[in-house]
């Protein structure tokens, strides 16, 4: 099986909330696997801990919230242990959210158009700027490696590096003047289609004002790479343009007699011809934008180290030669040498890792001893770290979760014992003499009206075994890393395209004028009729749809890495929700985006969905893929929630589910569910069922799925859900 | 279900003043609900739906048009009559233009004067009629709830007259005669728009949180001047017997109960004046999935205890294809496509009812993945240019709102 990139991973999760009623138990151990580019769907009622797993993901917990344990990674941090510094760096930028209620969510006197730009403006710099950093970071681990691959060669190695950072500068500058003028002609086609659409059906007003701002924009578009030999004929036919809207419009003096005339003045203009020039605008600048994209990487190799003017090719018969040009004055060598060094990183950090699996066996039987010595624990803590850290290979591009968060979760487990040891003894002390009067009180002959509480330990036990399997799973990831081969060729391929990525990262400039066009292109692309007019208007003259879609576009504006959706359509109505989710589909697709979306709509969730996981009480009793959920799901909850909701051919009474939620305060001690469960086994009510596996991705917490439980049918109105779901879909058994 | 018409909405405009112009909320949009039937109304957010409701329940004065509950009218408006003088009068004034300029050209004086004559008795004749109409209509505007009020009152006096008449017991004539003043003072603050209720979509915002559950049911009930603690204790726990609660609930505050309770309680308020027509404004939008099941189980069981009608108003198309007999589709303001639900959503006619229909996510992943939104473009699709659109009934109970030509194609389409 083809193994995904993992984003975010959570890990036995457990968050309370404290009140005056006591302590709300509202994550209570999850833990679940984001791929990259996959929407995992967390659908269940409000109080199932759905949200609140999300807002620990985001850093944006409530001040009552307690961390009770577990750690979500990602990008080899841990999110709950990171300073707030560091969460600010990934907050917003890296991991985006889209909350339900859109007027929270806007800041009520700033200025719709305010608020889209200035996250852009703001993520914009700082994303060029660590974009920046990351290159060099690489580059300069890449050169290290290669002195350590080719330690004779040191001078060649800093020249191959060094040139691959001038070139590259150079794609950058072609790159980012060809989007400039890539956007400025897409834009003014689009703008120009508009008018002429108004011009056909005589609309008019402000036609000619529209004309002239698409004809100054058109006129940006003038980048070598986007227009060609087509420049001449476009400057003539803006020319032109020009002139015909100049003759139409009442001269400036004349305006106030004008503004008594103007309709007829602009009618008097001479549309017909301007709409032939602009058509032949059209024509040249979707023309131009229809020729491929040159190979700026390899050009910025040509036009830095090459004395010689570029070839008078075609397109692709240019990106052809500058690319053999490339590979054979510089990319083969760079990439055989960058292979050598990345297999000597891959080798030089293999015998660190040994080291580190040798050390972990040496200091094992410090945490094994049947109770712990406090000091030397920290110091093998300290230690462990150490030579972990060490053991990582940092060229590795997708990085191990595992190994970066070691150091913190290690210190956290053992802190989570000796924390232990201090609180138990306190407890007990607490109890022995609590109990002490309580048994003083009784001998006297008095019947106390109170109980003494039960003592409230920490399992020393567990958290001990909890760092011994945490070493296990060091050891054992880092033996998989040693025992596994890598095409080194590949791996080089992929490192140089990150380089790349993160250069087209330092591409993407944004300035204010951008920032603006691109909030008028994402309301255009949100569904937001005359977004020129909303730039200017504020969150209150919008209707609630439309505050939603800007809440979106100002999430994507920043261009996540994960996006949360935290209900986003539960207040929109059917076809604007179907716009959004075609929306936040398109764009996953597009930017590869991981997403997690939060929903109690179903029909959202099968749209929506790759995976699925449902969740009730703070636990998530069934996770797996769309299909697993929908075709064969296992737990009884889910097919409660199949079977109370209507589709489209329901016609017998909805099964609803009886009664409420749990109390989170007090959870119940055996399954949540098994109160509002009619399959509820006696087991039920008294132990929490463990998650059952039932195939590769499909897995739910029930205890149905026991081997020794009765067999037992969902319920009617869910098979024949599934049965009419397989025969329109095709499926059959 | 029988063809009694409990409602008839005729021809309801309902418009807002903004800024300089006025929003179209509801333009023209006729329709009848028959006793004991759910009619659903969907439709986009602003579409008017939910104006439609308010409107037929008062909670706006109409513009125009109006609204019959029971046969009688309810709500009125005078728009459509005040633009009918108005045409007249543009008319009128063409008509005497027409007439100065032809007496210009030395036309025959007599057959100009008697031009003349028709053209001021045609206006005098439109002008009559039209303020006839704008009178009655404030009158029924205004005063419907006090004609059904007295109406009710003579009923009694009727009942108790025959009553009276059998009896001769001079004490039990002086029980009777206190009874009939009870019964009057109670007929006297009867209401038509008490056979109207309404159950709100927000289940929080909609109840009072400094009243318990008893008050807030009560309510309606002492308004309508019943004093009896007694029956009013005893109708408030039928109430909450009805909708799932227990009488123990009647001394708490919304804020103690979860939504889904809480919706019941609004469904009980709604329900204790026996109304025989309910306006459910997107009742179960705020709920939890759980929860949504079990309210649509109890209206739709109160439905056939009580004999409700509902009109039933949501944007959750499948919620309402289940529970609705009949659906009607609006969009911006106009009702445009009106059948059974069955066949709308077998046979939907109007583009904009089939965009509609294809926005429905389904739980079903493998139909979703297939699944193609179909965009309504209004400019794109129809050419209303020369022939205006109307309700048109295309087959039996299936009304589309289309022009001659679309109509044809409708036909031909269904059969």
């Amino acid at each position: 099986m083809e193994e995904k990139e993992v984003k975010l991973e959570v890990n036995n999760l457990k968050i309370s909330f404290r009140t005056d009623a006591g302590k709300v138990q509202a994550v209570r151990d999850i833990s679940f696997k984001l791929y990259k580019g996959e929407t995992l769907a967390i659908v269940g009622e409000s109080g199932s801990g759905k949200s609140v797993t999300n807002r620990a993901v985001m850093g944006i917990l409530a001040g009552n919230a307690i961390k009770e344990g577990g750690e979500i990674v990602y990008d080899g941090q841990d999110l709950m242990k990171i300073s707030e510094e560091d969460f600010h760096r990934i907050r917003g930028d890296k991991i985006a959210m889209i909350f339900q209620d859109p007027l929270s969510s806007l800041n009520p006197i700033m200025r719709i158009g305010k608020q889209m730009t200035e996250a852009m403006l703001i993520k914009g710099r700082v994303s060029q700027k660590n974009s920046r950093r990351d290159f060099n970071t690489t580059l300069k681990l890449l050169k290290e490696a290669m002195d350590g691959a080719f330690p004779n060669e040191a001078e060649k190695n800093k020249q191959l590096c060094s040139d691959f950072d001038r070139f590259e500068f150079k794609h950058i500058a072609l790159e980012q003047a060809y989007n400039r003028a890539t956007e400025a002609a897409e834009d003014a086609a689009s703008d120009i289609e508009d008018i002429l659409f108004r011009i056909e059906k005589e609309a008019y007003k402000d036609v000619v004002r529209d004309a002239r701002s698409a004809v100054s924009r058109a006129k940006d578009s003038f980048d070598r790479y986007v227009v060609y030999d087509r420049a001449e004929e476009l400057k003539g036919l803006l020319k032109e343009a020009a002139v015909l809207l100049k003759s139409s419009i009442p001269k400036r003096i004349g305006a106030f007699f004008a503004s008594f005339r103007g309709r007829e003045r602009e009618e008097q203009a001479d549309f017909a011809a301007l709409a032939a020039t602009l058509t032949s605008i059209r024509s040249i600048l979707t023309e131009t934008l229809a020729f491929p994209m040159p190979n700026f990487f390899a050009m910025g190799y040509y036009l830095t180290f090459s004395q010689e003017p570029l070839p008078a090719l075609g397109v692709e018969e240019m990106n052809t030669y500058l690319h053999d040009y490339l590979s054979e004055k510089f990319m083969s060598a760079f990439i055989d040498r960058a292979a050598e060094a990345l297999r000597y990183s891959h080798e030089a950090a293999c015998e660190r890792k040994r080291v580190a699996i040798a050390k972990i066996e040496e200091l094992r039987p410090v945490f094994e001893a049947e109770t712990l010595e406090k000091n030397a624990c920290y110091a093998a803590v300290k230690a462990l770290s150490a030579v972990v850290t060490e053991g990582i290979d940092r060229l590795e591009i997708v990085k191990d979760n595992l190994a970066y968060t070691f150091p913190t979760s290690l210190e956290a487990a053992v802190k989570l014992y000796f924390d232990g040891v201090v609180r138990n003894k306190k407890e007990q002390d607490r109890y022995a003499s609590q109990s002490k009067r309580y048994e003083a009180l009784v001998a006297a002959g008095k019947t106390p009206s109170y109980s003494v509480a039960e003592m409230d330990l920490v399992d020393l036990k567990g958290a001990r075994e909890g760092i011994l399997s945490l070493l296990a799973r060091v050891t054992e990831n880092f033996s998989a890393k040693i025992a596994k081969t890598d095409d080194y060729h590949a791996k080089a391929d992929a490192l140089i395209d990150y380089l790349k990525e993160k250069a087209s990262g330092v591409v993407f400039k944004v300035t204010k004028s951008m920032a603006k066009l691109r909030a008028l292109k994402l309301m255009d692309e949100v569904g937001i009729a005359e977004p020129r007019k909303r730039f200017y208007q504020y969150p209150f003259e919008l209707s609630g749809g439309m505050r939603q879609r800007i809440v979106i576009a100002i999430a994507l504006a920043a261009n996540p890495d994960i996006l949360i959706c935290d209900e986003p359509t539960t207040a929109l109505d059917v076809t604007i929700q179907s716009q959004i989710l075609e929306l936040i589909n398109r764009i996953k697709m597009q930017r590869n985006l991981s997403v997690i979306f939060i929903t109690h709509n179903l029909g959202v969730v099968a749209n929506m969905a790759d995976r699925v996981a449902v969740m009730y009480a703070g636990k998530i009793v069934e996770i797996g893929t769309a299909e697993d959920i929908f075709y064969s799901p296992a737990h009884p909850y889910t097919w409660a929630l199949l079977s109370s909701m209507p589709d489209l051919d329901t016609k017998e009474k909805l099964e609803a589910i009886p009664g409420t939620p749990p109390n989170m305060i007090y959870p119940p001690k055996g399954d949540a569910f098994a109160e509002r469960n009619k399959y509820a086994l006696k087991i039920d009510f008294e132990m929490q069922p463990p998650m059952f596996r039932i195939s590769e991705t499909h897995s739910a917490a029930t205890w149905l799925l026991h081997p020794d439980a009765p067999k037992v049918d969902p319920p009617k109105a869910v098979v024949d859900r599934i049965a009419r779901m397989k025969e329109r879909g095709g499926i059959h058994d | 279900m029988t063809d009694d018409i409990i409602l008839k909405v005729d021809h309801l405009c309902q418009y807002f003043k903004m800024g300089t112009g006025e929003l179209k909320a509801v333009d023209d949009v006729s329709f009848d609900i028959k006793r004991g039937e759910v009619f659903g109304l969907v439709g986009e957010s602003g579409c008017g739906k939910t104006t439609t409701g308010r409107s037929i329940i008062r909670l706006y004065d109409i513009t125009g048009g109006s609204i019959y509950f029971e046969g009688q009218r309810i709500c009125a408006g005078t728009r459509t009559y005040k633009d009918t003088i108005r045409a007249a009068k543009a008319a009128y004034r063409a008509e005497k233009k027409e007439i100065a300029a032809m007496r210009k050209e030395g036309a025959d004086e007599e057959e100009l004067a008697a031009r003349t004559k028709a053209v001021d008795e045609e206006l005098h004749r439109v002008m009559a009629e039209q303020s006839a109409n704008i009178r009655s209509a404030i009158d029924d505007h205004k005063n419907c709830n006090k004609k059904f009020a007295k109406a009710q009152m003579d009923k009694v006096r009727e009942t108790y007259a025959e009553k009276r008449a059998a009896e001769s017991d001079p004490e039990a004539l002086a029980a009777l005669e206190k009874e009939e003043k009870e019964a009057l003072r109670l007929a006297s603050k009867d209401r038509i728009m008490n056979k109207i209720q309404m159950i709100f979509q927000d289940p929080i915002a909609s109840l009072d949180p400094r009243m318990t559950v008893r008050e807030i049911i009560s309510e309606g009930l002492v308004i309508r001047g019943v004093k009896d603690k007694n029956y009013i204790e005893e109708q408030v726990n039928r109430m909450l017997d009805l909708v799932g609660l227990v009488p123990d609930h009647a001394n708490r505050y919304p804020h103690e109960f979860s939504g889904g309770q809480r919706q019941r309680i609004g469904i009980a308020r709604s329900i204790i004046l026996n109304p025989e027509f309910i306006i459910a404004d997107e009742p179960i939008s705020a709920l939890d999935v759980s929860i949504q099941a079990q309210v649509i189980n109890l209206l739709n069981d109160l439905r056939h205890e009580l004999g409700l009608t509902i009109l039933f108003i949501a944007h959750d198309l499948s919620v309402v294809k289940y529970f609705s007999d009949r659906i009607g589709v609006m969009y911006f303001g106009k009702l445009v496509e009106l059948a059974p639900s069955d066949e709308l959503f077998a046979h939907p006619l109007h583009p904009y009812t089939r965009s509609l229909l294809s926005a429905i996510p389904l739980p079903d992943p493998i139909y979703e993945r297939g699944r193609t939104r179909i965009v309504y473009n209004p400019i794109a699709e129809h050419d209303y240019s020369v022939d205006r659109p109307t309700m048109r009934e295309v087959s039996e109970g299936h009304f589309v709102y289309c022009n001659e030509a679309e109509f044809e194609r409708y036909t031909a389409e269904l059969s």
